[in-house]
């Protein structure tokens, strides 16, 4: 568990990765290996997304489940600085 | 889709033509934040633009 700052950072570069893969993919629909490589990180990234969103605020709608308060509408805004 | 070994079938590349050698997937950075930065997951396409000459 890090600061927000570097759990933001390390879910964009896992993220970075992840296109990365799809690009490769798109054209190598067929490579087991580089499939393996996708649906590795792809978990790791739902899970840090995830633990994210519960620890700070949703970083997706589908991450948005609330209680006492909406908690997508209470997340700080892209102009805010948050998202940096 | 078709993996073309450019140097098996020189001979049959027309000229004037561009081509594009395909990627095969050997490795990639075990440093993700290192790739991050350069740009790329794969070495082999981490080419910087130095603004004088390719690296």
């Amino acid at each position: 568990m890090g600061s927000r700052e570097q759990m933001l950072k390390d879910i964009g570069i896992v993220d970075f990765t992840l296109i990365e893969l799809t690009l490769y993919l798109d054209t190598h629909p067929y490579d087991r290996s580089a499939i393996e490589y996708f649906n590795h990180y792809s978990r790791i990234k739902n899970q840090m997304t995830k633990e994210f969103s519960q620890k700070f605020f949703p970083l997706t709608i589908d991450m948005a489940e609330s209680n006492k308060e909406w908690r997508w509408g209470m997340a700080p805004l892209p102009w805010e600085g948050a998202c940096n | 889709m078709q993996d073309y070994l450019f140097d098996e079938h020189f001979d049959k590349y027309p000229l004037a033509m561009a081509y594009v050698p395909w990627q095969h997937f050997d490795k990639m950075y075990d440093d993700l934040e290192k790739a991050f930065h350069n740009g790329t997951i794969f070495p082999e396409l981490n080419k910087p633009f130095t603004g004088r000459r390719c690296v």
